[in-house]
């Protein structure tokens, strides 16, 4: 990533405040429950460990995802997202994540267009044997999460 | 384009023989050179029907409300109008049993300024493509085009998109207005009236039409057919046409060419899937 960009974003987001110094994101974790969700209770049982900002949400398959679900978390409290499910052929309802593979793109794509970094929102297909790769990829939202600093766009007042 | 008289013809044709309960199409307002759209009940109104350049508006849109729903109806649709019709057909919200369509072959309509308006000037299909009758010659379908305006904001810099679309949350007061005009927004509960009262702290902010508009457009992404009734309602004037826009070029662009309701029985491009959809953005 380029630093500038980084930098100018986050003049904008945060035109007179400066994040605290242990500020930690929040990030929402969205997982289907037969695969991603699995896979983090092997990273918890394999004792791997992964930064605590994730706050997970277990839903029945990646396609229960609705962008409403996206939109709204940044809207809130969260700083960003990570949306997990079944590999590609591996989905329990045969096809769930390959129409939910749409939605991610268009979902993404809109989010970039009207200004959102495009390391705010991301997604991943973790299965349940791939504990050390949950792991991997919360780390890796996490620190892409921190480079951009707290997300103070479209936030509600309250959160 | 005037098609007033054949459609005035249709119309008493239709109301003599009993075949329809209701037909919508255009008026005169009366107040100034532009149309309304009119619901007409009894032979002796189907007088006030035109049809010309300046027929905007989308009249699929009141099949979605009581005063047509399980009726007999007869109406005009351009092309771009057939194309929600055809999916408001595909998801069963009218019968095609009840419906007499009278197809348009589309020359392209105006805007405010009189000039031929933007959206057909990119218009892929003018000519209706469901129909029972059709009135002027058909064109055929054209090419897809990308957006003038995406082509700009896509040339520009993130920060200055963030900077762009921040005024255009901010302008809008939340008054729903495009969501009860889109032919294709018919749920009878909506999920982005949660931020409506006043009591949660999410009425008329710029985080509240933040939420609305993205959801409302995500909702019709792959839907959208461009006929810009949303665009027509809005009383501040939102280039809301860009959200729908970046979704169909996205979906143009990576699912196999994807058009909404080109063809008859075809729904969304959520509703189907292909192995080849791209897939390098996942983790």
């Amino acid at each position: 990533m380029e630093t500038e960009v980084i930098e100018k974003i986050v003049s904008i987001e945060k035109p007179h405040l400066e994040a605290p110094p242990d500020w930690q994101p929040v990030i929402m974790g969205i997982l289907c429950n037969w695969c991603s969700y699995a896979g983090s209770d092997l990273t918890g049982t394999s004792r791997i460990q992964y930064p605590p900002n994730i706050r997970i949400i277990r839903i029945p398959c990646s396609s229960r995802v609705d962008p409403w679900f996206i939109i709204k978390s940044l809207q809130t409290t969260a700083d960003g997202v990570l949306v997990s499910g079944c590999h590609p052929g591996d989905c329990h309802y045969i096809s769930g994540n390959y129409y939910a593979r749409r939605r991610f793109l268009v979902t993404k794509k809109l989010l970039n267009f009207v200004g959102y970094h495009e390391d705010r929102v991301q997604f991943s297909w973790v299965s349940a044997a791939e504990g050390q790769k949950f792991a991997n990829v919360v780390a890796k939202v996490t620190e892409d999460i921190k480079k951009l600093g707290p997300l103070r766009l479209y936030k509600k007042e309250n959160s | 384009m005037d098609y007033t008289k054949q459609i005035k013809e249709i119309a008493g044709k239709l109301f003599s023989e009993e075949k329809i309960d209701v037909f919508i199409g255009y008026r005169n307002s009366g107040f100034d050179e532009n149309q309304v759209p009119v619901l007409i009940h009894h032979y002796q109104d189907v007088d006030q029907l035109v049809f010309t350049e300046k027929s905007v508006f989308n009249l699929t849109n009141y099949l979605k409300y009581e005063h047509t729903r399980n009726k007999r109806v007869g109406l005009v649709v351009k092309g771009c109008d057939s194309r929600a019709l055809n999916l408001m057909l595909t998801e069963n919200q009218v019968k095609r049993e009840n419906l007499y369509i009278v197809g348009i072959a589309c020359e392209g309509v105006v805007d405010e300024a009189g000039q031929k308006a933007q959206n057909c000037l990119e218009c892929v299909m003018p000519d209706s493509v469901v129909f029972d009758e059709m009135l002027g010659t058909p064109s055929g379908k054209r090419e897809y085009q990308v957006n003038a305006d995406i082509r700009e904001l896509d040339g520009k810099e993130l920060t200055e998109r963030l900077t762009y679309f921040e005024e255009v949350f901010e302008n809008c007061i939340r008054c729903n207005a495009c969501r009860h005009s889109c032919p294709l927004c018919y749920c009878d509960k909506c999920c982005i009236d949660q931020e409506t009262s006043t009591l949660y702290h999410g009425a008329n902010t710029t985080s509240s039409a933040f939420h609305a508009l993205m959801t409302w457009s995500l909702h019709l992404a792959g839907r959208c057919v461009d006929c810009r009734n949303c665009e027509k309602a809005c009383p501040s004037h939102l280039p809301l046409h860009l959200l729908h826009k970046q979704n169909e070029k996205v979906v143009y662009e990576n699912f196999q060419e994807h058009q909404a309701g080109m063809i008859e029985g075809d729904r969304g491009a959520f509703y189907k899937y292909s192995m080849s959809d791209p897939d390098d953005f996942i983790m």
